[in-house]
């Protein structure tokens, strides 16, 4: 097939997926309306926390920073594990049809990391309206990094476990564990932390907001675990794919 | 409300699940994951707690956070099976109405699927969280899980009636982890009042009272009873409007 032809279709498809996405008002509700209501609702809530020594900010601003983060990764990776699920018996047509895996796993991350973007942009967006941001452009970044991760997980568990009540079951511990640690509320100081899908995009985005640094380490650790999770998530998926969307 | 109509979905729903392995399997290990992680890597460090009753206590943040994350992970399985479980059986639990099954005992019969949920993640989170923390009224504690996986499940399942899955999930885990780990935290020392009239308030408060006390408190069993009722009676009305 004709590369442009090729193009066509992967664009066709991904604005398929995301027009489907974007029909159901409720979704587009969430996408604008929880990001805000999550950085608010954890700023307000840590705001009745003394200011342990071993918090990096302000309680109030602490909640908030994390409310942002989670609110844009979690959201993205709700999106990547309903919208596999839901696309598995499609997917497997479509390839009987003479689509590639590769092309298709591209125009399911595709929407992913759209989706991903437009969450880091109503957090962060949410964010500055009561916090002064040092590095707003790196502060995006370290966003879109939590949702691409939050995304390419909840894709990887999706293809793992295709049936919604495991799959969510197992995605909201892994967001619950994940929020909890970088919660700044424990004091956790163990080499383990450093292996959550959260630990370097809370790092880069902690200290874009609070001093406009950007961390070299913390960017190569973000984009190493990325570029894992993503290899990871296309591996399963094309296995998947030719067992009619089980693993096994 | 038919006694034999209840067992009927009772025992259909029970035998759903355990059709499903994985999910069993997943209702055991995660809630032990999560606690077990979480007890491994808490730091030992001693910090003042604020109970109910205006009192203080100094106990390790590892004890506390885990006697915290007990009823929070009973809360947080209970929400997700019983959002997924009026999802998936809405368009049966329809059937079941229009065949002669009242609306309260098909919810019955669904309470009692999330009850039994809530004993079975109970007896794990707290099997779990005693091999590292020994509350001083073990069955109040115990209590205290089950209390916090109703509840949850209850408002799970009413979300699942209202909002979709997807809204539902993302609920379901902000709303524990800002009700029951930021709101109801026992470090902070300035809540609002209005986390007493949260859902995790009477979980949070009994676990507390039966770690350190070594109490069964009535008043927050009391509360946490009256808020199952209005809930169950919310998705009832739910499930009545929606089918």
């Amino acid at each position: 097939m004709p590369e442009v032809a090729r193009r066509e279709r992967f664009t066709l498809g991904l604005t398929t997926s995301l027009k489907e996405f974007l029909r159901q008002p409720l979704q587009v509700v969430l996408l604008l309306a929880l990001p805000p209501l999550v950085v608010e609702a954890y700023g307000q809530a840590m705001a009745s926390f003394p200011a342990l020594p071993f918090m990096g900010s302000m309680p109030a601003t602490l909640g908030r920073i994390n409310g942002a983060v989670f609110a844009a990764a979690f959201l993205a990776g709700l999106v990547g594990l309903f919208q596999v699920i839901a696309a598995v018996e499609a997917d497997e047509r479509l390839e009987l049809a003479g689509f590639g895996r590769l092309e298709l796993f591209a125009r399911r991350l595709g929407t992913v990391l759209v989706v991903s973007l437009l969450a880091a942009g109503t957090s962060l967006a949410a964010l500055l309206w009561q916090v002064d941001v040092a590095a707003p452009l790196a502060a995006y970044g370290a966003l879109a990094l939590a949702a691409g991760l939050y995304g390419l997980l909840g894709m990887l568990i999706g293809v793992a476990l295709p049936r919604e009540l495991e799959g969510s079951l197992v995605l909201v511990f892994l967001a619950d564990s994940d929020d909890v640690l970088a919660s700044g509320l424990a004091n956790i100081d163990a080499p383990l932390t450093d292996l959550t899908p959260l630990h370097y995009p809370h790092a880069i985005f902690s200290a874009a907001v609070t001093d406009g640094s950007v961390a070299s380490g913390d960017v190569t650790g973000g984009l190493a675990y990325l570029a894992v999770l993503g290899v990871a998530a296309l591996a399963v998926y094309s296995v998947s794919l030719g067992q009619g969307g089980v693993l096994s | 409300m038919n006694f034999r109509h209840v067992r009927t979905g009772l025992g259909a729903s029970l035998r759903t699940y355990a059709r499903t392995p994985v999910l069993l399997a997943l209702l055991v290990i995660l809630p032990a994951y999560m606690l077990g992680v979480f007890g491994w890597i808490l730091p030992e460090t001693t910090v003042s707690v604020s109970l109910s009753g205006g009192e203080s206590v100094r106990a390790s943040m590892s004890t506390v956070y885990l006697t915290l994350l007990t009823p929070m992970t009973g809360a947080l399985v209970g929400a997700i099976a019983g959002l997924f479980l009026m999802q998936s059986t809405r368009e049966a639990d329809g059937r079941l109405v229009i065949t002669g099954f009242s609306p309260g005992s098909v919810i019955a019969a669904r309470l009692g699927v999330l009850v039994l949920v809530g004993v079975l993640v109970t007896a794990v989170t707290v099997g779990v969280a005693t091999t590292m923390i020994s509350p001083d009224a073990l069955a109040a504690f115990a209590l205290a899980t089950v209390l916090g996986t109703v509840i949850y499940a209850l408002l799970g399942a009413l979300a699942g009636l209202v909002v979709g899955r997807l809204a539902g999930v993302y609920l379901v885990l902000f709303g524990t982890m800002i009700d029951l780990f930021l709101l109801q935290n026992p470090l902070a020392t300035d809540t609002p009042t209005l986390a007493t009239w949260l859902p995790g308030s009477p979980p949070v408060e009994l676990a507390l009272e039966a770690m350190f006390v070594g109490d069964l408190a009535m008043a927050p069993l009391a509360r946490g009873l009256g808020m199952i009722l209005v809930v169950g009676v919310l998705a009832t009305a739910a499930f009545a409007l929606r089918r």
